[in-house]
């Protein structure tokens, strides 16, 4: 056989069937690598974080922002630590393979068909284990009939987006310590620019752009219908502070200047306040006082007296009424509704919108992601040859 | 030591890329230009290099052995430098903070490896190693006292290739008329360091004929891995490799199943077992013509030639190292390739288990195929072996081709009676050989040269 290979026509199998044979091989691995680690792992991190974001997610607009950036890095988390290493740690493995016929476009689009089937069953799991930690998805989906259907797949396009960018790195980087030691500024780096939480400044905005978790966090909170959900934070404040005073005081010396301002309704009033109103009362008893310059008369007869120095500097309360007293007046529910939907109205964001455009926008952006990372894996893994010995 | 200067103007920066320096510094710099010019005299490096900014760094390091030294070192210098002149135009603050870091930075970084380099060049110059803090704090009056001083010569040189004098013989008379068997005539194989083209093989031709199990021997760093890979069309060298008359670099994806190499390592994954790697590495070995009953035969065939059928449901992880060599082996066999090449198959194996695979190896061989071996204990088995081809690293650092023949022969070219021997004359006296490479290099080469001449 070996006489007559090199001048016979003699056809191996070509790259779509080694994505075949390799395919089967690390679903093989999977099993006996200890690869199953990572579905328990994306059950405990999704039940976790379930455990802090499930009361408000799908609830309010802090609920929602909170729980989207939250089931984002789930999602990054599982795609990162998915592939970091598979190839790093089997580089010169695959070299070897290489030099015996692999072809490089074969092994990582099998890589890719292998990590699709992982994240897909990850992101069953993570919907799921959200689910079941209490999480209340609206039942109405934009795009399909459930709602958590939609969700699972963006959650599913940013794994797998997570998942291609550190396969990628895998291909760069030459040994798992130098892949382990990277990730974590990769995810710090997702967390910190994905704009959901931090306020980010103008510069960063081109940064933030390149990261998964900005398409994450805008797509989920999208299809969470955020702009229409309230926003609760003002009133939970106003709430907290319902046993407070509202209480409004005045120096003498300050009225002085008031009443000289002409404000003279309001100075009428003002003295007939309780505190202010009997101390200048008791500076006015036994003066003679015409009504027509009542203003310009009071503030004389009040600075010529001599107790006057004494008590210019202190505070006379005008005005006191507790916060719950106001709210209960108005009518709770109707300052409640009120707060809530102005300052929704105010933090409503375009980006955020549920739109199908808008959600195929960040799902498309997903796929750019996608193929650009697998495509640069590609290019970056076949030069693996050129490695330094 | 060499580039510390405050660069505002065209003219500074030309003064600085000139001399290193600017202001009065310059002349400190003229000093030290002048002093690297009679450094690489001495050290035969072309002394124009003293001229040219950033890269005189590196061959400073060249000077002094310390080549990876000296890249990073140039290169630092080289970013310190942009660092200064954009510094000036620098009008953000954060931008200004962020160049900060990178100049301390880079300075720690130019400062340690201008030691590195600096300790190398007290080696080379067998001198004290106060002269470290010499060339660290008055760099340009060290280099110029280095370089007009008489006392101060380097051990070791630097030298032009293209000044090489041995002549060798060119090897197409090998590859012209050989249509079986392997025929390698390779001229050079180079790697481009930094900014100078480095020799790792040069001139080396043999013809192997079929059937024979070859011993490449040579000491480290010789380049016996670089041969095998340029061999085999891996790492491809201006060479002509010719294997049962298809040439291997133009027919390289072909090729490939016709050379089983087994690497020096194990490269197996560890939670296989070795039936399912076997059978994947049929998969991809064998013809796609050839069906999965063939294909299972063909592996049951293998694994019972390397006694591995008993525990071919065990993980390669749980196997021992002679069964991992064995199966390594195996895998490369199953294409049945007629270039068997082996790095180092009996590295870890105890005496009897390397001479019970050497036997195998040459029960391969004596079907018809060329086994090339790399073996650090070639004695204990020697007579398994036909012929020998011994790599030598001449004094240019560069691998040559010492002797190529049979086993006896090779005795009497060495004057040696055992393999070992061999290798311990070839060696560098550094590493406690006997330090005749080029002397066996330029034998061998003028033998050769007579061969061809006789026609």
């Amino acid at each position: 056989m070996a006489e007559n290979t090199a001048t016979r026509k003699i056809r191996h199998r070509g790259r779509f069937e080694q994505i075949g044979i390799y395919l089967v091989k690390f679903m093989r691995l999977f099993v006996y690598q200890n690869d199953w680690k990572v579905l328990p792992m994306s059950i405990v991190i999704a039940g976790l974080v379930s455990l802090v974001v499930r009361r408000d997610f799908f609830v309010t607009m802090e609920g929602t922002l909170k729980g989207a950036l939250a089931l984002s890095c789930i999602a990054i988390w599982n795609g990162f630590f998915n592939s970091i290493q598979v190839v790093c740690r089997e580089r010169e493995i695959i070299k070897r393979e290489h030099r015996s016929g692999l072809h490089i476009s074969s092994y990582i689009v099998s890589h890719m068909l292998y990590q699709a089937l992982l994240c897909l069953v990850q992101t069953v799991l993570t919907i799921y284990t959200c689910k079941m930690m209490g999480i209340k998805f609206p039942t109405e989906g934009l795009f399909t009939s459930w709602m958590m259907l939609d969700v699972g797949i963006t959650v599913f396009l940013i794994s797998y987006s997570a998942d291609m960018i550190s396969l990628w790195i895998s291909t760069l980087v030459h040994n798992t310590t130098t892949a382990m030691s990277i990730m974590p500024f990769i995810l710090i780096a997702q967390l910190v620019f994905s704009g959901g939480i931090f306020q980010l400044p103008a510069w960063s905005d081109g940064i933030s752009k390149l990261m998964i978790s900005h398409y994450g966090v805008r797509c989920i909170a999208a299809q969470a219908d955020y702009n229409n959900r309230p926003m609760v934070t003002a009133w939970n404040t106003l709430v907290k502070m319902e046993n407070n005073d509202i209480e409004v005081a005045y120096t003498l010396d300050e009225l002085m200047v008031m009443l000289k301002d002409d404000q003279e309704d309001a100075a009428v009033k003002l003295l007939s306040a309780d505190g202010v109103g009997q101390k200048i009362v008791e500076i006015l008893k036994g003066k003679n006082v015409d009504r027509e310059v009542i203003i310009n008369a009071i503030i004389d007869v009040i600075k010529s007296d001599p107790r006057y120095e004494e008590i210019k500097d202190k505070k006379f309360t005008i005005f006191k009424v507790k916060i719950k007293d106001v709210i209960d007046a108005i009518g709770r529910e109707k300052v409640r509704d009120y707060l809530q939907y102005k300052t929704a109205q105010v933090t409503q964001n375009p980006d955020y919108a549920m739109t199908e455009s808008n959600i195929l926008r960040m799902w498309l952006a997903f796929v750019a992601f996608i193929v650009m990372f697998s495509s640069l894996s590609i290019v970056c893994l076949e030069f693996i040859d050129k490695d330094k010995r | 030591m060499y580039f510390n200067a405050d660069v505002k103007s065209w003219y500074d920066i030309l003064l600085f890329l000139l001399t290193g320096s600017t202001g009065w510094y310059s002349i400190l710099g003229i000093l030290q230009i002048a002093g690297l010019y009679l450094i690489f005299k001495k050290s035969g490096i072309k002394p124009f290099w003293a001229f040219v900014p950033f890269a005189r760094l590196y061959r400073l390091a060249e000077c002094a052995d310390r080549e990876e030294e000296g890249r990073i070192l140039s290169i630092s210098s080289f970013l310190l430098f942009v660092i200064n002149v954009l510094g000036d135009y620098i009008e953000s603050s954060l931008l200004a903070t962020i160049t900060l870091f990178a100049i301390l930075a880079l300075v720690v970084i130019e400062l340690v490896y201008e030691i590195r380099v600096c300790a190398g060049l007290v080696e080379v110059y067998k001198t004290k190693k106060i002269w470290i803090v010499a060339w660290v704090i008055v760099g340009s009056l060290t280099s110029f006292y280095w370089g007009v001083s008489k006392k101060l010569n380097p051990s070791m040189k630097v030298e032009d290739f293209r000044k090489d004098a041995i002549e060798m013989a060119s090897g197409r008379h090998i590859i012209n008329k050989m249509d079986k068997g392997l025929a390698v005539g390779l001229q050079e194989r180079t790697v481009m360091e930094f900014f100078h083209k480095k020799y790792l093989l040069r001139d080396i031709n043999f013809y192997i004929k079929p059937g024979r199990m070859v011993l490449l021997l040579g000491g480290s760093g010789a380049g016996k891995t670089t041969l095998l890979n340029a061999i085999i069309g891996y790492e491809k060298a201006d060479a002509e490799v010719i294997l049962n008359g298809t040439n291997v670099y133009e027919k390289y994806r072909k090729m490939i199943y016709e050379v089983g190499f087994v690497p020096q390592q194990n490269l197996i994954r560890g939670k296989d077992t070795i039936e399912h790697t076997l059978l994947d590495t049929a998969k991809l070995r064998l013809p796609s013509n050839v069906n999965a009953k063939e294909r299972k035969a063909r592996v049951n065939e293998v694994m019972d030639i390397f006694g591995l059928t008993p525990s071919k449901t065990h993980f390669v992880d749980k196997l021992s190292g002679g069964q991992k060599r064995r199966l390594s082996i195996a895998m490369e066999l199953l294409s049945n390739p007629s270039l068997f090449i082996l790095d180092e198959p009996d590295s870890g194996l105890d005496g009897v288990m390397a001479r019970e695979l050497m036997t195998q190896l040459r029960s391969i061989a004596d079907q018809g195929k060329i086994v090339i071996v790399i073996t650090h204990t070639p004695d204990r088995v020697i007579d398994l072996f036909d012929d020998v081809i011994v790599l030598a690293k001449d004094s240019h650092r560069t691998g040559r081709l010492a002797f190529f023949g049979e086993i006896g022969e090779a005795r009497a070219f060495f004057e040696k009676e055992s393999m070992e021997k061999i290798v311990q004359s070839i060696n560098s006296t550094s590493v406690g050989g006997d330090g005749r490479a080029d002397e066996f290099v330029l034998k061998f080469a003028t033998e050769q040269n007579k061969e061809v001449a006789n026609g």
